[in-house]
């Protein structure tokens, strides 16, 4: 029966072979080099080859009349032809062009460090923010350890190429946090506010940044909130610190999650040597509650709220009164709720809206002085995309942002009450446009109006990047960016301008081989810094947008998945050059938060025999300048080198049980972050001064994380990896 | 008695399908056969052309795309060059695999299918990748084996996972071969659909029980 069949086939073959027409010629690219593997056929039939090592081919058919030829090849763009199939020979050298694809084109790199699996040009994923040894879960901390950055120890916040930390904003699915950092005592370094683990994509932009940003002079953090749960679950985790309980419930189209977290340093602070006395040793507690619903075929809605309490009492010595202790007590409410709808509308159109509310009271004693201030935010914003086409995508957008900020200061005899309202009103548009995958545009503005200062300011942005090869690129920002002056400042004043810097970014990136480089020169121009002449904060005529500065600087970073087998370490250093005139300073000066080298070297080793996975991090940051009062020069004085070395180490006990360890500075080096002064000199006529230094010299971390599924499988290991 | 009846009702369709498409038959049988030739990534390509080409010329057959899916998914595991080559390897797996989905829903090999491609794209950077797509390729296998659950390919696909990913979860992966050698052992009690159907897999199985030892 086979046999028979076979045989007709045969015969079948044999008689069509008699006409035939050939098809013959050459695949090559489009700068003449031969492309091997091509797919050469016939539309609809079962005539067709492959292109040899040279990119020659041959085809066979017997077919006759039209017919059309189909010429393919991954990542180019497909070739067809209509012929006339008349037993004869065709020939056809064909150059295939490579085919457009967003995510394999040229991406904008200059200033920015994105954090995401998809992307080629990726330096940093989510998880490494995650797992870098000394961030100690902190999102802030781990930035940290990125070109571009200088570590104030005292403060703990980001400070960008030579910007303040006021100059940084931090947005969560698109909205604009207004209290991103937890409170803290003037010179104790405090941490954000956001458990990094509600993450899964990280933008961090130390310059040049998009038209959609606004109100940030230096940088901004784009966080943005995972996804749909994969399954119901429970997880515990008891820390050295504190506890957390979070159950996730998931249904069809959403889940919902909610998170308690309570947290007491004060039985590790008796067992651990501090640098300070804590009469009330901090404490806070956190409700909070994620909402996660997929709507339509494409939308999901995110909503995120949560509620904290917390406080402390520490005792510093109040150098005004010969050094007596004086209880320095903070309590802190913070309300905060965020909510993202991200959509596509018909066919093109896409929509992400989003909004946040945030309500964040301090309550201050120390000495005969109590001080409440509050802050209250409300943000809104509306985008929309239009892609044209590939190639070119619109994007436009207004934004909303009511600040409201009081401070009430009672000392013995007097009471300050101060407060401002200020509403502001952004539009901005921005088109990306890619001439080739090799060269993309983004070019866009952005207008905004404050009701309070009366100002309107636009800030044009333009940033390209150019691909020389698969591997490297080039890319270019500029753009100005303006930001409104200090809530201090304009609970005095409103007849001040906002602050302007502009930015100028030339980057080159090249990643082969789970390898990347990075060099980024930057020069950064502030004008219109607001100052304050004299000691009268309180008169509106003494401020004045007289300040100026720059900022300029070599960023590097290189990191190295490959050459060690299981290991993984990345090596970040900048340059940092900068002075300003602004605030209270005599003269331009370099700021106390600017350090001109800072190095950090980061490494990871997966041991699967003993399932562990070490990290270790070591962090340098040349000296900063302070100002001595006693000195006649201004910020004249030195402190000391900052150093550090950090470990960590995450063993995986059981499949669902993860054991966490990591200890800062190590080799206990002497950190000091400067000298503080009395206000007011004594009878000799000296200021009086005591060194600032770090709560405690070295911090110890013990966890235990604990998963519970229905399935029994998954671990956060995610978490501490 | 019902083996018998079974080889004459393949018979009979394999026959009525073959008078109406011979050439569709007799080229897919041709171009299967060379699987066992292909070694390289070039030869990969080469087959996954072919089956690119009766694809296009059977728009209602599934199991061209199918297999042309596996040549890409076979061609990121061979490759050794940068991982965004792999990845351009599995972009095109992917729309065949989304096309799959929607030309027969509820094919059980298409879900084995699937979790074949997750599993490409994990292994491209299974540090940064495992958790994401360990999860996908977990809910893959179980869709193909919710469906038919004597599938082998699912139950290897399943069992690579686990295996890859036990040192991970603190298990040892030995600890998985009393089932892989179950795997092996039933292995031939599933019967393909036809000839062309998917038929592959035991020689992994093989490898895998052969680790074992």
């Amino acid at each position: 029966m086979k046999q028979f069949l076979f045989t007709g086939i045969i015969l079948l073959l044999a008689l069509t072979a008699m006409s035939q027409t050939v098809i013959t010629g050459k695949v090559t690219r489009e700068n003449g080099e031969p492309l091997p593997g091509a797919n050469i056929y016939l539309q609809g039939t079962y005539d067709g080859t492959s292109s040899n090592h040279k990119g020659e081919f041959k085809l066979k058919t017997a077919k006759t009349g039209p017919g059309i030829i189909q010429i393919g090849f991954i990542s180019y763009e497909p070739y067809t032809k209509p012929v006339e199939l008349k037993s004869d020979t065709i020939r056809l050298n064909v150059k295939l062009k490579e085919a457009f694809n967003q995510l394999s084109a040229v991406t904008i790199t200059a200033g920015t460090f994105e954090a995401s699996d998809k992307k080629q040009a990726v330096t940093i994923t989510p998880l490494d923010m995650m797992t870098t040894a000394g961030a100690a879960g902190d999102v802030y901390g781990a930035l940290q350890s990125l070109p571009g950055t200088t570590i104030n120890g005292e403060s703990g916040r980001l400070f960008v190429k030579g910007g303040d930390s006021q100059e940084s904003q931090t947005y969560i699915d698109g909205s604009l946090v207004s209290v991103p950092y937890s409170s803290s005592a003037p010179n104790i370094a405090t941490r954000g506010r956001f458990n990094p683990f509600m993450f899964k994509g990280t933008i961090f932009s130390t310059g040049g940044y998009s038209a959609e940003y606004g109100q940030a002079l230096s940088s901004v953090l784009l966080l943005n909130t995972n996804d749909m749960p994969a399954e119901d679950q429970l997880d515990l985790s008891f820390l050295s610190v504190g506890v957390e309980f979070a159950g996730t419930k998931k249904w069809n189209n959403g889940a919902i999650t909610g998170t308690l977290t309570y947290n007491n340093l004060g039985p590790y602070m008796s067992l651990a040597p501090q640098n300070y006395d804590w009469p009330h040793t901090p404490e806070s507690t956190t409700g909070a509650l994620s909402v996660r619903q997929k709507t339509g075929e494409t939308g999901l809605f995110k909503f995120y709220s949560s509620f904290n309490k917390d406080g402390f009492t520490v005792r510093q010595d109040d150098l005004d009164r010969s050094g007596i202790p004086v209880d320095y007590k903070l309590s802190n409410d913070n309300q905060f709720m965020n909510a993202s709808w991200n959509s596509k509308l018909g066919e093109k159109w896409a929509m992400n809206a989003a909004g946040s509310f945030t309500n964040n009271q301090d309550d201050i004693h120390f000495g005969q002085t109590s001080v409440v201030r509050r802050i209250q935010g409300l943000y809104l914003k509306n985008v929309f995309i239009y892609p044209f086409s590939d190639k070119f995508t619109l994007k436009f957008g207004g934004e909303f942002f009511s600040k409201a900020y009081s401070q009430n200061v009672q000392m013995t005899s007097e009471i300050h009450d101060n407060s401002f309202t200020n509403h502001t009103f952004s539009g901005f548009t921005e088109a990306q446009v890619y001439a080739s995958s090799k060269f993309v545009t983004r070019i866009g503005g952005r207008v905004e109006y404050s009701e309070y200062l009366d100002r309107f300011t636009f800030s044009p942005r333009l940033s390209t990047a150019y691909k020389v090869t698969g591997k490297s690129q080039f890319s270019v920002a500029y753009g100005w960016f303006y930001q409104n002056p200090v809530d201090d400042y304009l609970l005095y004043t409103n007849q001040i301008k906002p602050e302007r810097a502009d930015h100028y970014t030339f980057s080159f990136q090249s990643s082969a081989n789970s390898r990347t480089i990075r060099a980024e020169l930057y020069f950064k121009d502030y004008k219109d810094l607001v100052k304050l002449n004299g000691e009268e904060f309180y008169l509106p005529t003494n401020y004045n947008n007289d300040g100026s500065g720059y900022a300029k600087g070599l960023d590097l970073f290189w990191r190295d998945k490959k050459t060690i087998k299981n290991g993984d370490y990345w090596i970040s250093y900048s340059y940092l050059d900068t002075k300003r005139d602004y605030r209270n300073f005599p003269e331009e000066a370099v700021p106390t938060f600017a350090s001109k080298h800072n190095l950090s070297v980061v490494y990871k080793h997966w041991i699967g025999s003993i399932r562990s996975y070490p990290g270790a991090n070591f962090r340098y940051s040349s000296p900063r300048v302070y100002n001595d009062p006693n000195s006649p020069v201004f910020n004249s004085r030195k402190m000391l080198p900052y150093k550090s070395l950090d470990l960590s180490w995450s063993f995986l006990y059981r499949q669902n049980i993860i054991l966490y360890g990591a200890v800062t500075n190590v080799l206990d080096f002497k950190n000091e972050f400067g000298q503080r002064y009395s206000d007011n000199p004594d009878s000799n006529g000296n200021y009086r001064g005591k060194a600032i230094q770090p709560s405690s010299n070295q911090f110890y971390v013990l966890a235990c994380f604990i998963t519970l599924t229905r399935k029994g499988n998954a671990n956060q290991l995610e978490k501490i990896e | 008695m019902k083996k018998f009846t079974l080889i004459i009702a393949v018979v009979l369709v394999s026959l009525v399908s073959l008078a109406q498409k011979p050439e569709y038959l007799q080229t897919m049988g041709e171009t299967l056969g060379q699987f066992a030739n292909c070694q390289s990534v070039a030869d990969f390509q080469d087959l996954g052309n072919k089956f690119e080409m009766i694809a296009n010329a059977e728009t209602s057959e599934w199991l061209p795309m199918y297999y042309h899916a596996q040549c890409y998914i076979l061609m990121s595991f061979i490759e050794q060059g940068d991982a965004a080559i792999k990845d351009s390897y599995l972009d095109v797996a992917e729309k065949s695999v989304n096309k799959l989905m929607e030309m027969v829903p509820g094919e059980p090999e298409v879900f084995v299918l699937q979790a074949f491609y997750l599993t490409g794209r994990l292994v491209v950077n299974p540090m940064e990748r495992g958790q994401e797509y360990g999860g996908l390729v977990g809910q893959a296998t179980d869709k193909a084996l919710a469906i038919d659950i004597s599938n082998p390919r699912a139950k290897l696909m399943k069992l690579q996972m686990d295996m890859g990913s036990a040192p991970y979860m603190g298990l040892d992966p030995k600890s998985f071969c009393p089932a892989a050698k179950e795997l092996l052992a039933s292995w031939d009690n599933f019967k393909p659909k036809s000839p062309l159907h998917p038929n592959w897999g035991k020689d992994q199985a093989e490898g895998i029980v052969k680790g074992c030892q």
